[in-house]
């Protein structure tokens, strides 16, 4: 695989061996599950956890991404990437690992959270449907870890993006379609939502539940996607020659 | 046909040279490039391994060129920069492992065993890098850039920061590499490193190349014998005696270098008491590598005044 998979093992390694940010990292999503999924008194929905779940896996990958941002910057900085830059290995994958490592990251955290949703009585779905999950996920996170690691190189510095993270993730959540359905927000909210790339992702999730296959938003996701890892190569090789 | 070969090699950022028209060649011997913090040491090793992209003029690793055949240079080179970046998470043969993995190389786990050894870390190498000193990290970045048998090795400043007992054992690796046959070129500004284990120097000022030769040639050819004044008051003005030649002041202490120290000792002293300042000893010695590199750079001072907002500029667009 050219060096791909050596890239990803490095970084599985080291992020398996900090078990606090393992941690850390899933104590945002679980507590949005537990603490809004059981207790928000909603009249919309009969069981509000299903509702919310897929959102809450939206937001694992979303905040999975965003942290991943960090980790080909800090590569930069502490002289490593100069040291990959110098093998004979495609530099490219340098790039793709990076990316891949963060959404399987994701994917990660994110069954997690689908399994303490379960565990709290989130409905049981036939194993295509999880597929079709899975898949979307799996998308969404290319999309946004490639964003993410393209805003931090070009940024450059780990404060710039600290802040650039908590600016954007929360409004990003709360501007999606995750917390409530589109006909119960306010016309001004029901608009952001519709350009919400998160929402994209949410209303597929939604969808895949349901047994329909999102081809919209899968397309969609796919295409926007397409477009951020072409910029992202762009970037990246701006900041390595 | 020489390991490296470079000609007319230029870099500029913006409009700062930071290497100016530099042609060299260098072939299986240990090369020291010299000179002062911002001279361009660390941008010329970036353009030979093919991290920076030259502006003008062309350089060759094993006959390859760097700009059109990076590839194939970077199979032939093994880099070892200056920031010590090795994962602490991760053990010693991990880290190895994972270059060899990279390297694509046969048998990788047989391969990293064998560098690991080489260098002098099989006991610990199933350590987290965390608990490595920094001596043994230096080492096992050099197992790192071992594992595919380059040609050529690249180092920037290998000693930098290591205690002297590990910068002996970095610098005996080194030199078992060029007995072994390999090129290495490292930079370094510690000219008794450079004196006593590398084969020829470069000393580059300003991007351009001062002085090159062998350590014993640049000596020889100063032709000339150092003088060491210490003083009590440091003069105000340029002391000029003729034939004599002030070289560097730190602290009270001046040197100069002069034909026959003999004969321009008691010049020396005379016109500095003509300046008001009290010699409280004179000594004389043969000129060290440090004599050469101030003779070739300027003066002490001259070489630390470099323009901070320049350099600034330059570390921007190095990164």
């Amino acid at each position: 695989m050219n060096g791909i998979k050596e890239y990803i093992t490095r970084d599985m390694i080291k992020w398996l061996r900090s078990p606090v940010s393992v941690v850390s990292m899933l104590a945002m999503p679980a507590a949005w599950l537990i603490f809004v999924g059981l207790a928000l008194p909603v009249t919309f929905t009969g069981n509000y956890l299903d509702f919310i779940v897929p959102g809450i896996l939206v937001m694992t990958m979303l905040s999975s991404s965003l942290n991943g941002g960090t980790l080909l910057m800090f590569d930069k900085i502490l002289g490593f990437l100069n040291k990959f830059l110098a093998l004979p290995t495609p530099r490219e994958s340098i790039l793709f690992g990076k990316i891949l490592f963060i959404t399987i990251r994701g994917a990660i955290q994110a069954t997690i959270i689908l399994v303490i949703g379960i565990l709290i009585g989130a409905t049981i779905l036939p194993l295509a449907q999880y597929g079709m999950i899975y898949l979307i996920l799996l998308l969404f996170g290319f999309l946004m870890s490639a964003c993410a690691t393209t805003i931090a190189l070009y940024l450059g510095d780990h404060d710039s993006y600290s802040a650039f993270n908590t600016m954007i993730s929360m409004p990003l959540f709360f501007t999606s379609s995750a917390l409530m359905p589109y006909d119960v927000m306010p016309g001004w909210l029901s608009t952001i939502a519709h350009f919400n790339p998160l929402s994209y992702a949410i209303d597929a999730v939604r969808a895949a539940e349901t047994g329909t296959i999102p081809l919209i938003q899968i397309g969609l996701l796919a295409l926007l996607g397409g477009i951020v890892i072409a910029i992202c190569m762009q970037m990246f090789r701006r900041v390595t020659v | 046909m020489n390991a490296i070969e470079t000609h007319d090699l230029t870099k500029y950022y913006d409009k700062l040279c930071a290497v100016n028209h530099l042609t060299l060649s260098v072939d299986n011997e240990i090369f020291a490039l010299l000179g002062p913090n911002g001279s361009g040491k660390t941008t010329t090793v970036m353009m030979l391994t093919t991290l920076l992209r030259p502006t003008e003029g062309s350089a060759a690793i094993c006959g390859h060129d760097v700009v059109r055949e990076g590839e194939a240079v970077r199979k032939r080179l093994s880099y070892v920069p200056q920031d010590m970046a090795v994962d602490i998470k991760l053990t010693g043969r991990e880290n190895v492992l994972l270059f060899a993995r990279l390297y694509g190389i046969n048998n990788p786990k047989d391969k990293t065993d064998e560098v690991l050894g080489i260098m002098e870390l099989s006991d610990r190498a199933d350590d987290l890098i965390r608990t490595y000193s920094g001596g043994m990290r230096r080492r096992l970045e050099l197992a790192q850039a071992l594992v595919h048998e380059p040609e050529v090795l690249f180092l920037d400043e290998p000693t930098i920061g290591l205690d002297v007992a590990a910068r002996k054992k970095i610098w005996e690796h080194i030199r078992q590499l060029r007995k072994n046959g390999m090129t290495i070129f490292v930079t370094t500004h510690y000219m008794d490193e450079a004196d006593r284990f590398c084969d020829r120097v470069g000393i580059i000022s300003h991007g351009k190349i001062a002085a090159l030769g062998t350590p014993t040639a640049l000596k020889a050819e100063l032709e000339k014998d150092v003088v060491t004044a210490q003083v009590s008051v440091i003069p105000k003005g340029p002391v000029t005696i003729e034939g004599v030649r002030c070289v560097g002041q730190q602290g009270s202490e001046i040197t100069f270098t002069a034909e026959n120290g003999r004969e321009a000792m008691p010049l020396i002293a005379r016109a500095l008491e003509g300046e008001g300042v009290t010699v409280t000893s004179l000594s004389m010695r043969e000129p060290t590598l440090d004599d050469v590199f101030l003779h070739a750079v300027g003066t002490a001072e001259d070489a630390g005044a470099f323009d901070y907002q320049q350099f600034r500029t330059m570390l921007r667009r190095r990164k």
